[in-house]
């Protein structure tokens, strides 16, 4: 990712500064900043999150929307599951570099991170739920993901928007019957309900993983960098856990350096403290933005879009 | 699967066409011991020689250094062109791209020609686990390009872990100046047992895959890509036995190298 130019006397500070737990805005290595989450703004999509990290009302902002699909079965596909497609694209107001094919890269790496996280039994969504007839019709969980600004530490905050995301998609009640046709076979056929209170939660979406992005400075390490840290990072390990404490993805970044194994295994028994606050940390944003978002009126009113109050 | 755009350069197959499925018995992967009798530890055979793609009509259009690499079914070959003039020309350091791409006929599925996302994140992978051995600042203004070919693969981590060795092989072939050759090597978690160097039907068996790459004289581990659940003791348990798998490979790449040498 294009980064700031850091002088060395910037470059030194901020080493120097991470070596003894104080970072250049004042945060210890494993402090996050301030999180801003928003649920459900989106009234087209099944379910809709977006969530901002950053200091003082700037920062890393992504949006994401889920929309759910019926798919007809073909050979080759998952006969009694659903599945989950994702992609992520980043926005060229968040950068220049991300202008024209700029993103491409990135682009690519972020979706191949979400999917390894979520597409599959390791993201604890139960996929099976997703099946409405086997061997015929299966839901396909479409998620979006735009990052509209960047201001580091982009694959935390894609995992936290789409996990809220997630835990506030509703899917329309399927019914299936079985009839008899003329031939005098079983045939099973559904309907989806067309009512909008009559939808269901994902089973499972609260076994979903968080993830937290550790970037080696010198030699130690920090959660969250912000974007000038990123720019002296020489190696970067994103680890997936999940509320059951399962590690669901590891993920290294960066081709300055590798890891010592002796660091990599510190690494790895941090994430799993860190992500027990974090999960804890989301719970409670979480659970604010659904009130917020119960609490809106249906009429959209000038001024209270998910702009200003966020 | 085809992709519904129709190519105008070639004959096109139909629009949609399945692999067929086999219903025939194929052997369970793991019941009774694995299905090519080998222990839970053990790596499979590799072949490397390098120099495979040096005998070009004219010494300028054949690469600086090329390997090809076998470990069991796997079959990759790599060519390395550079250090050559880089992209933008004012950079301190120099740059290492890598290419990566399955051939059509490579996988137990039919590829198209396009590049998928999943062989440009591999491109990704290659280029982060290589790059920290490549001492870049040699090399100022300069890109060090690595085109990998598959020609066959046999579990996808094995595959990424098989390319990565192949590039090392490569680099040293071409007098690339390196800190250390980088040796991977991937695992699959059956149960609660971490069996190492996975063919695809055992990969596809497992609930979960782990990848390390490593440079052993630095001891440094260049890459970790884990894909599946697992408990924080079983990570960290694989994570040192695929270190010490690492370890054997990379005694076998540096072997083929000296022998290439004499």
């Amino acid at each position: 990712m294009a980064s700031l130019l850091l002088s060395p006397a910037e470059q030194d500070y901020i080493t120097r500064g991470v070596e003894k737990d104080l970072r250049a805005d004042g945060r210890g290595n494993l402090d996050r900043r301030e999180v801003a989450l928003r649920v459900g703004m989106i009234s087209q999509a099944n379910g809709s999150a977006r969530c901002r990290i950053g200091n003082l009302g700037v920062g890393t902002d992504v949006l994401v929307g889920i929309k759910a699909e019926v798919n007809t079965w073909a050979p080759g596909d998952p006969e009694d599951a659903g599945t989950i497609e994702c992609s992520v694209e980043c926005s060229p107001s968040a950068a220049q570099a991300f202008e024209g094919r700029g993103a491409e890269e990135i682009n690519v790496e972020l979706t191949q991170l979400l999917d390894r996280i979520f597409n599959g039994p390791q993201s604890g969504v139960d996929m099976k739920k997703l099946c409405i007839i086997p061997k015929q019709a299966y839901w396909v969980l479409h998620i979006d993901a735009l990052v509209l600004d960047v201001k580091g530490s982009i694959a935390d905050t894609l995992v936290w928007a789409t996990r809220a995301a997630l835990l506030s998609t509703k899917l329309p009640r399927v019914v299936v019957e079985t009839i008899t046709d003329e031939n005098g076979e079983m045939q099973a056929e559904f309907d989806v309900v067309d009512d909008p209170e009559d939808m269901t939660l994902l089973e499972g979406a609260e076994n979903l993983p968080i993830a937290v992005t550790f970037n080696q400075i010198g030699k130690r390490y920090v959660v969250d960098a912000s974007d000038q840290e990123e720019a002296i990072t020489q190696a970067k390990l994103t680890v997936a856990v999940s509320p059951k404490k399962e590690v669901c993805a590891i993920q290294k970044g960066g081709v300055l350096r590798g890891f010592p194994p002796s660091l990599l295994t510190e690494i790895l028994q941090t994430a799993q403290r860190v992500a027990k606050e974090e999960l804890v940390k989301f719970d409670r944003h979480y659970a604010e933005a659904k009130k917020y978002a119960e609490s809106q009126s249906d009429e959209p009113s000038t001024g209270s879009t998910f702009l200003v109050s966020f | 699967m085809s992709a519904n755009i129709i190519d105008r350069r070639r004959i096109n197959g139909p629009q949609r066409s399945v692999e067929p499925l086999y219903t025939a018995e194929a052997p369970e992967p793991f019941a009774n011991g694995r299905v090519d009798s080998r222990a839970l530890d053990q790596v499979r055979p590799i072949f490397i020689k390098t120099g495979s793609l040096a005998t070009q009509t004219s010494a300028a259009a054949s690469p600086s250094g090329s390997a090809y690499y076998e470990q069991g079914k796997i079959r990759i070959s790599c060519a390395i062109y550079g250090p050559r003039q880089g992209r933008k020309s004012n950079t301190r350091m120099g740059v290492f791209d890598c290419d990566f791409k399955y051939a059509p006929f490579s996988c137990s599925w039919k590829k198209t020609h396009i590049k998928s996302p999943d062989e440009k994140e591999i491109a990704l992978i290659l280029e982060q686990a290589v790059a920290p051995a490549i001492r870049l600042e040699a090399y100022p203004k300069a890109s060090i390009d690595a085109f990998v070919t598959v020609i066959e693969s046999d579990g996808k981590a094995a595959t990424i872990s098989a390319a990565v060795n192949c590039i090392s092989a490569a680099l040293v072939d071409a007098g690339i100046e390196l800190y250390d050759s980088v040796a991977a090597c991937s695992m699959a978690l059956n149960g609660s047992q971490w069996v190492s160097d996975c063919t695809q039907i055992e990969e596809d068996a497992a609930s979960c895959s782990l990848l390390v790459a490593r440079m052993p004289s630095a001891d440094e581990v260049t890459y970790v890509l884990q894909h599946g659940k697992t408990a924080p003791e079983q990570t960290d348990q694989g994570i040192q036995t695929c270190i010490n798998s690492c370890t054997r490979v990379y005694a076998v790449i540096c072997r083929y190298l000296q022998a290439s040498m004499e």
